[in-house]
C-alpha cells in the first residue's frame, strides 16, 4: 500500500515529468568526465587509438585478424592461397574470388575500409580533445600527444590510400558533407607525407617494440618506415590515373626532406637512413624476429604487442593454416587452410622432386612447414588413420577437392615460432606480430638504390647473408623475389607486386581478367558504394 | 488488392461473433459492452482454449485467434520463437506484443511464471483503435491476460494432472556407416573407419517423460473471495539432458470494505524456472549428429573423453557435445493491488499498483572436448519493474445515450541491472561452472556488467458514446513519454478513434429471425513503438573498449561503442481497421470478417550508413516506413447440438501481406540510403563462411523477407563424375556473377502470405473429441540442409544423406536449386476426453472427473522435402527462412490428463 501512495505521489509529481524522464546513466560515462586530465586524456585519446593497430574481429586490425588488409593484400597475390579443400575453405566462393581479383561484391572490401575509417574518426575524435584540453590548460604541453595521434591517423591513411586509391580527407569527428568528397591518389597520399613529416621531430625517439613507455606505439623510426613506404611507391601513390598506360617516373617526382629537394628514390634512402641511425639492426637469426618472446629483437620497429594474459588482439594466421591433426598435436587447433602458391615455391628454389634442397633458401624452412612434420616432442604427427601427416607443397590449386592430396596439399605457415600455451585455439599467443622490420628497410634501400640508378649488391647481401644464402646482383627482379623470400607472410605482397607491375599479372590458376592487363584497374579496390554516393556525380574507382 | 476480392468473399460467406448482450468486457484499462465493441477485439474464454498438454500459455490460444501467430519453434522444451499480432510491424524490435498479466506489464517471458489451468481468459487487443490505450507499447497488439478470482460462496479444490512422453518419429536419413565405408572405399577416399555402425542422432536422443500438476483452492464470502493455486511442471525434452521444471504460484484476493463503496483486490503470481540442456549451440548439435562418422563408437574411449574426427572441425563427436551443460533459473515474482472507489453511481476511481522482479542465472560449461580449453560462464540479468497508475471512470445513462469516459495518468519506472563472468583454460572438466576458478580468469573479455533504469510516463482520455444500442463511437487520446529518446523527442502522442454500427438492434431488422447479430465496426489510430532501443542510445557515453599498453602496463581505456542519435523519437504505427461480424441462425454459425492496412512511420531501424561521416557502419535512426495489410476471417459452425450431441467446427484464416516502403531518408545532413539488397540471413558451417552466402534479404518495394538467389536451371556434369549447380546467365552480359546486383533475382518471401487456425470438437454424451488443424501457405523455406548434405565433397569429413551418392552432386553454391515450397497443414494434437459420470453419493465428494489423452504434434502434410516446415518464418533475424543445420528432429507427445474438482 505503501508503493501505491509511492506511486500516486509520482503520478502526482509529473507536472514536473521531465526530470522524471531524464537518463542518468551510471554505467558509462560522460565526455566531459573523460578527459579532464593529462594522464585520462591520454587514455581516452591517444592510447585508445591502438585498439585499432591490433584486432580479435575480422576485417579490423592492421595484421592478425582475417578478411581484413591483410587478407586483400596476401590472398589476392602470388605469394599464398587458401585453397578449397571439398566442404571447407569453399566459403562462397570469398577466396577463390580474391584470388581471381574478382572481387566485387564481397564483404571483406566494405568491412576493410569501414574499419580504417572508424580508426581515423577516432583519430580526429582524439585531436578533438587534446586541442580541447590544451586550449583549457594553456600550461601543460600536449604537442607530442598531437603528434602521435596525427602520426597514427596517416598510418591509417596509409592503407586506406593503398588499397582503395582515392579517400576523404576530413579533420572533425563529426564531418560535414561538404569534407567527405574523395580526394585524388596525390592528394592523399601528399596529406599522408606532411602530417608524417610534421609529426616526426614531436616523436619519441624511442624504440617501439621493446616494453616500456613506448611498447607498441607511433615513435619516429615507424613514421620514418611509414614515409620510406611512400616514397619507394611513389610512382603508384603520385599517380592518378592508374589505369591509363603510364606512370610518373620516381626520378621525377620531388620530395622535400629535411629542407631539401630531392627524387623519390633519393628520399626513400634518406627515411632509411634514420632508420638505420637510430639503431636498428639485423638479428643474427631470422628466426628470431618471430619467437615467443620477440620483443627485444633489435630488427623489429612496429610490432601489434601480444600477450595472452595482458592483451585481446588475436592472430590467426597459424591457427588457420596449419592441419587439423597438425594442430592437436601441438596442443592447439587448426583450420587447414593458407598454404604457399606455387609462384612462392618456385621464388624459394624448391624442388619439384624434393629430394634435393641445395638449392632452396634456408628461409623456405623457417617460414614454412612442408613434408613430415613433428609435435613438440618431435615424434611425426599422425592422421586419423595412423598414417604420418605430410605436406604436400606442389599438390596446391585454387580448388583441391576430390583430390588424393585434399586436406595436405599445400606447403604452410610457420615463421612464428609456435607458443604452446597458445589460448583461443592458439590465437592468443605471446609473440608481438610484426608490422615493420628493418630487414624491410634494407631490401627499401636497396631497391630505390637500384631504381636511381645505383648499385645495390651489397645491401642485398646484408639481408641474404643473414639468412645464409648466397649474394646474387640486386637486379629488379631478384629484389622482388627477394622480398617475397625475405617477408613471406608479412602482409606487403599486394604492394610490391603492383610497383613491379605485375599484379594483374597472370599466373598459376589465376588468368588475368578481362581488360585486368591493359589497365590495371584492380590495383586498387572499389570505395563503399554509400561513400561514393554521398556526393552527387561522385564516382567509383575505374574499373567497377 | 486481390485481398479486396477476398474481402467481399469473405463477408458474403461470413456470419458472426456471439457476444451475450449485456456482458461487459475488459479492454485495456476500459469496460467496454461486448456488444458496442467497436474495435478488433477478441477474448478467449477457457472453454475456447487448447485442450493438449501446454508448457506456455500462449500454446492454450495457438491457432484460435485470426491474425496471431504463436511460432513455437522447435528449439527445447520452453522455447517460443515469436509471437506476432497481425505481422511484423518494425524492424527493430518490439514485434512481440506487450503482455498484460493482471495489469502486470510484462513480455512474452511474463507469461512462463503463469500456469495455464490458472488463466480465465485472454483477451486480444489487435488493432491502433484499442492498443492506442497503450500508447507507446501497443503498436504490436496487447495480449491481457487474466487469472482466476474466487467467489462468493463457491468454495473447491481441484487438481489437474497430465503424465506423457515425447518421442521422435523422424530424423533425417542418412548414409549409414555401411553406406559411408562403400561410398570412401569405391571412390578411393580416406575412410577412418573405427568398427562401429553409429546412428548418431539417436544416439543424442532420448524419450521425454513429462509430467504436470496442479492445485487450486478457492472460495469466498459475501464480501470477499480468493484462489490460491501452486503448480509444478517437469518435462524432459527429446535430447539428452533436455529439461524444465517449473514452479509456478498464483494467489488472487477480494474484498469489499465500506459497504462495498471500496474494493481491494491484491494478487500475486511468480514462478521458479529451471532449464537444462547439453544443446548449447542448436546448430553444431544437430549438424554433428547428422554428419558425424557414423563409424566412430558412441562410447568414451579409454582416456575418458570421446575420439574427435580432426577432418571435420566445424563439428565435434556428438556425444561429446552432450557432456556441455547450460541451466537457465529464472525467478519472477510479481505483486499488484488495486483500489477501485465506487465514488456514485456515475463515478469509480482507481489506483493500481505493480512491482515486479525478474531475475535470469545463466550457467554454462564447454568442457575441454569441444571448446579449446573449456570455457565456464555465469551470469545474472535482474530486472525490477515499477507501475502505478491512477484511473478515473465515469458511466452513464441518459435515456437512450450512454457515455463512458476513462482518464488515466501512469508512470513506471524499470532497473535492469546484470553480470557476467567468463573464463577459460579448464584443467580439469569435473567442476563444470560450479567452480569457474578452476579455469584461468580471462581478465578483459570475461567481465561484464551494466545498469540501465529507464522511465515511462503516460496519460489518457477515453470517451465512448453510445446511442440505443445501435451505434457506438469510441475516441482515446493518449499522451507517452520516454526517458530513452532525445531531449525534444520524449513525448509522443497517439490518438484513435473507432465507431460501430450494430445493424441487428435497427427496427428494420427486427424481422429478419435468421440473423442474431450483424454488426460493423471501424477504426483508425496512432500507436507507438520504441521496442528494440536500449537507455542512453541518444547520449554520447563512453564505455571500457579494450587494453592498451600503457608503459609496461595493460590499462583499460573508453571509448564511445557506436553511433549516437540525439534525435531518436518514437516510431508511429497508423491503422485503418473495418470489421464485421454476423451470427446467424440462433448463434449456429457465427462469423467474423477483419480488414485492416498499417502503415508504420518513422521506422527505427539500424541503418547502414556510410564510414565517414559515421565511425562505425550502422545507426540507429527514424527513417524508413512499412506496410502491413491483412484480411482476418473467422468461423464458426455448430451444425449439430442436442443434449447426446455437439459438433463445433471452428477456423479462422489470417491474408497478411507486408512491404517495406522505404529505408531511405535525412539525418542531419545526410540522405541515408539503404543498400538495394541488405542480407538478413545467411548459411553457415563448414565452406558457408561469408562469400555469397547470402539467402534472405531486405529489399525496398518487396515484403520483409525475400530470398533473392542465383537462378539453377539443373544440374551438369563437372567432366568427372560428378555434377554441379548449372547457373543461369540471368543478365545475359556472358558472365556469372553471384553478388548483389548481378546475375541474381527474387523468387519467394519467407513469411506465410496466409495462415490458418482450425479447431473441430465433437462431443457425444460423456465423450468428446478435438482435433487442431493449423497451416500456413504461400512462403518458401531454403533447404540448406539438404544443399550441404547433397554435396560430396564433404565426404569424408561430414557425412552425407543417404540419397547423396544417387545424384553425385559435388557442389554447394547456394542457388535457387534448393528453395522449397514451405506450405503445411500441422495436426497440432487430438485430445480424447470422458467426463467420468458419477453416482450421487459420489458427487458429494467429487464434483467432477475428467480423463483425457492427447497426442500433441500428430502428423504434418507437406511438400517440402526437409525435416519439417515449421522453421522460423516468423521472426526477422539470422535464421528466417533458412532450414540450416538447425532442426530439431520432429517429436510427439503422448499424455493422459486427469482433472478433478472437489
Amino acid at each position: 500500500m505503501k508503493q501505491i501512495a509511492y506511486l500516486l505521489a509520482i503520478i502526482l509529481a509529473l507536472s514536473s515529468c521531465e526530470k522524471f524522464l531524464e537518463e542518468n546513466p551510471t554505467d558509462r560515462q560522460s565526455v566531459a568526465d573523460s578527459y579532464n586530465n593529462i594522464t585520462d586524456l591520454y587514455l581516452n585519446a591517444v592510447a585508445a587509438r591502438y585498439h585499432d593497430v591490433g584486432g580479435k574481429t575480422n576485417s579490423c586490425g592492421l595484421q592478425g585478424t582475417g578478411r581484413g588488409i591483410y587478407d586483400l593484400n596476401t590472398f589476392t597475390t602470388d605469394e599464398a592461397i587458401m585453397p578449397t579443400r571439398g566442404a571447407d575453405w569453399y566459403d562462397g566462393g570469398l577466396w577463390q574470388h580474391l584470388f581471381l581479383h574478382d572481387w566485387n561484391g564481397l564483404d571483406p572490401i566494405g568491412d576493410t575500409w569501414n574499419y580504417l575509417f572508424k580508426a581515423i574518426i577516432g583519430c580526429n575524435d582524439g585531436l578533438e580533445h587534446i586541442s580541447l584540453y590544451a586550449s583549457l590548460h594553456p600550461g601543460e604541453d600536449v604537442s607530442a600527444f598531437d603528434a602521435e595521434v596525427r602520426a597514427l591517423r596517416a598510418m591509417f591513411y596509409f592503407y586506406a590510400m593503398d588499397l582503395y586509391g582515392r579517400a576523404p580527407i576530413f579533420s572533425s569527428s563529426e564531418p560535414k558533407l561538404e569534407e567527405l568528397g574523395l580526394c585524388s591518389r596525390s592528394e592523399v597520399t601528399r596529406f599522408i607525407v606532411s602530417e608524417l613529416q610534421d609529426a616526426v621531430p614531436l616523436l619519441a625517439n624511442d624504440m617501439s617494440n621493446l616494453p616500456g613507455e613506448y611498447y607498441g606505439r607511433m615513435t619516429q623510426s615507424v613514421a620514418n618506415f611509414l614515409l620510406a613506404k611512400v616514397a619507394l611507391n611513389s610512382e603508384i601513390y603520385f599517380d592518378d590515373d592508374w589505369t591509363d598506360a603510364s606512370r610518373p617516373n620516381g626520378k621525377e617526382i620531388r620530395w622535400n626532406v629535411d629542407g631539401k629537394d630531392m627524387n623519390a628514390w633519393e628520399a626513400t634512402i634518406t627515411f632509411c637512413n634514420r632508420i638505420k641511425d637510430r639503431g636498428y639492426t639485423l638479428e643474427n637469426e631470422f628466426a628470431a624476429n618471430f619467437l615467443i618472446h620477440n620483443e627485444y629483437s633489435k630488427e623489429n620497429i612496429f610490432t601489434i604487442p601480444m600477450d595472452k594474459n595482458l592483451f585481446d588482439n588475436q592472430f590467426i594466421y597459424l591457427f588457420r593454416s596449419r592441419h587439423y591433426n597438425h594442430a592437436s598435436a601441438l596442443g592447439l587447433n587448426g583450420e587447414n587452410g593458407a598454404s604457399a602458391t606455387v609462384e612462392a615455391l618456385r621464388a624459394f628454389g624448391l624442388k619439384e622432386s624434393l629430394d634435393d634442397f641445395s638449392d632452396t633458401d634456408p628461409r623456405f624452412f623457417a617460414s614454412y612447414y612442408f613434408g613430415q612434420v613433428y609435435d613438440l616432442s618431435g615424434n611425426p604427427v599422425l592422421l586419423d588413420d595412423g598414417t604420418e601427416l605430410i605436406y604436400e607443397p606442389w599438390a596446391v590449386a585454387l580448388d583441391v577437392s576430390n583430390t588424393k592430396y585434399e586436406k595436405t596439399a599445400g606447403a604452410r605457415m610457420k615463421k612464428y615460432e609456435v607458443d604452446p600455451n597458445g589460448t583461443k585455439d592458439g590465437c592468443q599467443s605471446d609473440n608481438d606480430i610484426v608490422l615493420f622490420r628493418y630487414a624491410d628497410v634494407l631490401l627499401m634501400e636497396c631497391e630505390a638504390t637500384v631504381r636511381n640508378g645505383g648499385n645495390g649488391d651489397d645491401i642485398m647481401a646484408q639481408v641474404r647473408d643473414r639468412a645464409g644464402a648466397p649474394a646474387i646482383p640486386a637486379t629488379l627482379q631478384n629484389i622482388l623475389d627477394e622480398r617475397l623470400r625475405e617477408l613471406a607472410w608479412e602482409g606487403w605482397r599486394r604492394n610490391d607486386l603492383i610497383r613491379f607491375d605485375r599484379f594483374t599479372a597472370s599466373y598459376t590458376d589465376r588468368p588475368a581478367l578481362p581488360h585486368e592487363q591493359e589497365t590495371h584497374y584492380t590495383i586498387v579496390f572499389p570505395i563503399p558504394g554509400e561513400v561514393i554516393w554521398l556526393k552527387d556525380g561522385q564516382k567509383q574507382n575505374p574499373g567497377y | 488488392m486481390r485481398h479486396l476480392s477476398l474481402l467481399v468473399l469473405a463477408i458474403t460467406a461470413a456470419v458472426s461473433m456471439a457476444q451475450s448482450q449485456d456482458s461487459t468486457v475488459a479492454v485495456g484499462y476500459a469496460q467496454a459492452g461486448a456488444l458496442t465493441i467497436s474495435g478488433a477485439v477478441e477474448t478467449i474464454g477457457e472453454n475456447q482454449m487448447n485442450k493438449k498438454q501446454v508448457t506456455n500459455p500462449l500454446e492454450a490460444i495457438d491457432g484460435r485467434v485470426a491474425g496471431l501467430t504463436i511460432e513455437k519453434g522447435n528449439n527445447g522444451v520452453a522455447a517460443m520463437n515469436a509471437v506476432r499480432v497481425r505481422g511484423t510491424t518494425s524492424l527493430t524490435g518490439g514485434n512481440d506484443p506487450l503482455i498484460i498479466v493482471d495489469g502486470v506489464m510484462g513480455d512474452l517471458n511474463t507469461l512462463s511464471s503463469v500456469y495455464p489451468a490458472d488463466i480465465a481468459n485472454f483477451t486480444i487487443l489487435k488493432d491502433a483503435s484499442e492498443t492506442a490505450q497503450y500508447g507507446s507499447r501497443g503498436a504490436s497488439g496487447v495480449i491481457e491476460v487474466t487469472t482466476k478470482t474466487g467467489s462468493s460462496g463457491r468454495t473447491s479444490v481441484s487438481y489437474n494432472g497430465s503424465f506423457g512422453i515425447s518421442s521422435v518419429y523422424k530424423n533425417l536419413n542418412m548414409l549409414s556407416a555401411d553406406g559411408y565405408r562403400k561410398y570412401l572405399s569405391d571412390n578411393g577416399l580416406m575412410l577412418i573407419d573405427k568398427g562401429f555402425s553409429t546412428n548418431w542422432q539417436r544416439k543424442i536422443e532420448q524419450n521425454g517423460f513429462q509430467h504436470d500438476h496442479h492445485v487450486a483452492f478457492m472460495g469466498g464470502g459475501k464480501d470477499n473471495g480468493y484462489r490460491v493455486s501452486l503448480g509444478f511442471m517437469d518435462h524432459n525434452g527429446v535430447i539428452l539432458h533436455d529439461n524444465l521444471r517449473n514452479f509456478t504460484s498464483n494467489m488472487n484476493m477480494h474484498q469489499y470494505m465500506f459497504s462495498r463503496l471500496l474494493r481491494i483486490d491484491i494478487g500475486m503470481f511468480g514462478n521458479i524456472q529451471k532449464e537444462r540442456t547439453a544443446v548449447y549451440d542448436v546448430q553444431k548439435t544437430f549438424y554433428s549428429a547428422a554428419t558425424f562418422n557414423p563409424t566412430f563408437p558412441a562410447e568414451r574411449n579409454a582416456q575418458g573423453g570421446w575420439d574427435g574426427f580432426a577432418y571435420a572441425n566445424q563439428i565435434n563427436n556428438p556425444m561429446a557435445l552432450m557432456d556441455s551443460r547450460t541451466a537457465t533459473k529464472t525467478t519472477h515474482i510479481s505483486t499488484h493491488a488495486k483500489l477501485t472507489f465506487d465514488i456514485s453511481p456515475n463515478w469509480k476511481l482507481s489506483m493500481f499498483g505493480a512491482y515486479s522482479h525478474n531475475e535470469v542465472e545463466g550457467n554454462q560449461f564447454l568442457p575441454t572436448s569441444i571448446w579449446a580449453h573449456g570455457q565456464g560462464q555465469r551470469g545474472s540479468k535482474k530486472s525490477e519493474s515499477l507501475l502505478g497508475n491512477l484511473v478515473l471512470n465515469f458511466d452513464r445513462n441518459f435515456g437512450k445515450h450512454h457515455i463512458g469516459a476513462l482518464a488515466l495518468a501512469e508512470a513506471q519506472r524499470d532497473t535492469y541491472t546484470g553480470f557476467y563472468t567468463t573464463t577459460t583454460n579448464f584443467t580439469v572438466n569435473r567442476l563444470g561452472y560450479d567452480n569457474i576458478q578452476a579455469g584461468a580468469l580471462t581478465l578483459w573479455e570475461g567481465t561484464g556488467s551494466y545498469r540501465e533504469t529507464p522511465t515511462l510516463a503516460a496519460f489518457m482520455g477515453r470517451v465512448t458514446y453510445d446511442y440505443d444500442n445501435r451505434y457506438s463511437l469510441t475516441a482515446t487520446a493518449r499522451a507517452d513519454g520516454s526517458s530513452k529518446f532525445g531531449k525534444n523527442h520524449k513525448w509522443g502522442f497517439f490518438p484513435s478513434i473507432s465507431g460501430a454500427w450494430i445493424i441487428s438492434n435497427e427496427a428494420f431488422m427486427r424481422n429478419a429471425l435468421i440473423v442474431s447479430n450483424l454488426k460493423l465496426r471501424a477504426g483508425y489510430g496512432l500507436a507507438g513503438n520504441s521496442g528494440g532501443i536500449d537507455s542512453y542510445m541518444s547520449m554520447n557515453l563512453l564505455a571500457p573498449n579494450g587494453i592498451a599498453p600503457v608503459g609496461d602496463e595493460a590499462v583499460v581505456t573508453l571509448g564511445s561503442p557506436r553511433n549516437t542519435n540525439p534525435n531518436l523519437k518514437w516510431e508511429v504505427k497508423r491503422t485503418f481497421n473495418a470489421g464485421i461480424d454476423l451470427a446467424l441462425l440462433k448463434d449456429r454459425i457465427i462469423a467474423s470478417v477483419d480488414f485492416y492496412t498499417s502503415k508504420t512511420t518513422d521506422m527505427l531501424y539500424t541503418y547502414n550508413v556510410p564510414v565517414p561521416p559515421f565511425p562505425y557502419n550502422t545507426l540507429l535512426a527514424n527513417l524508413g516506413s512499412m506496410r502491413n495489410n491483412g484480411v482476418e476471417v473467422a468461423l464458426g459452425v455448430t451444425p449439430v447440438v442436442n443434449k447426446d450431441m455437439e459438433l463445433n467446427i471452428n477456423a479462422n484464416i489470417t491474408f497478411q501481406q507486408n512491404k517495406l516502403l522505404s529505408l531511405d531518408g535525412f539525418y542531419n545532413d545526410y540522405y541515408i540510403m539503404a543498400p538495394t539488397y541488405k542480407d538478413i540471413a545467411s548459411l553457415n558451417g563448414a565452406g558457408f563462411h561469408g562469400g555469397f552466402n547470402h539467402i534472405v534479404y531486405q529489399i525496398v518495394g518487396q515484403p520483409l523477407g525475400v530470398f533473392y538467389l542465383p537462378h539453377c536451371t539443373g544440374l551438369k556434369s563437372d567432366g568427372s563424375g560428378g555434377y554441379t549447380y548449372e547457373i543461369a546467365d540471368i543478365d545475359d552480359d556472358g558472365d556469372i556473377d553471384l553478388s548483389n546486383g548481378g546475375d541474381r533475382r527474387i523468387c519467394g518471401q519467407a513469411i506465410p502470405k496466409v495462415l490458418l487456425g482450425s479447431n473441430i470438437s465433437f462431443r457425444f454424451r460423456q465423450w468428446d473429441l478435438s482435433v487442431q488443424i493449423n497451416g500456413a501457405f504461400g512462403h518458401k523455406i531454403y533447404n540448406g540442409t539438404a544443399l550441404t548434405y547433397m554435396n560430396l565433397n564433404s565426404l569424408p569429413g561430414y557425412n552425407v544423406l543417404a540419397k547423396a551418392p544417387a545424384q553425385n552432386i559435388k557442389d554447394q553454391t547456394a542457388t535457387d536449386y534448393w528453395l522449397e515450397r514451405g506450405d503445411y497443414v500441422n495436426f497440432d494434437y487430438v485430445t480424447l476426453g470422458w467426463n467420468v459420470p458419477l453416482s450421487e453419493k459420489v458427487r458429494k465428494y467429487v464434483k467432477s472427473l475428467r480423463i483425457s489423452a492427447t497426442v500433441k504434434n500428430l502428423a504434418t502434410i507437406t511438400g517440402y522435402s526437409g525435416l519439417t516446415p515449421m522453421i522460423n518464418s516468423t521472426n526477422v533475424n539470422s535464421t528466417l527462412g533458412i532450414d540450416d543445420k538447425n532442426t530439431y528432429p520432429v517429436a510427439r507427445t503422448y499424455s493422459l490428463g486427469i482433472s478433478i474438482h472437489f
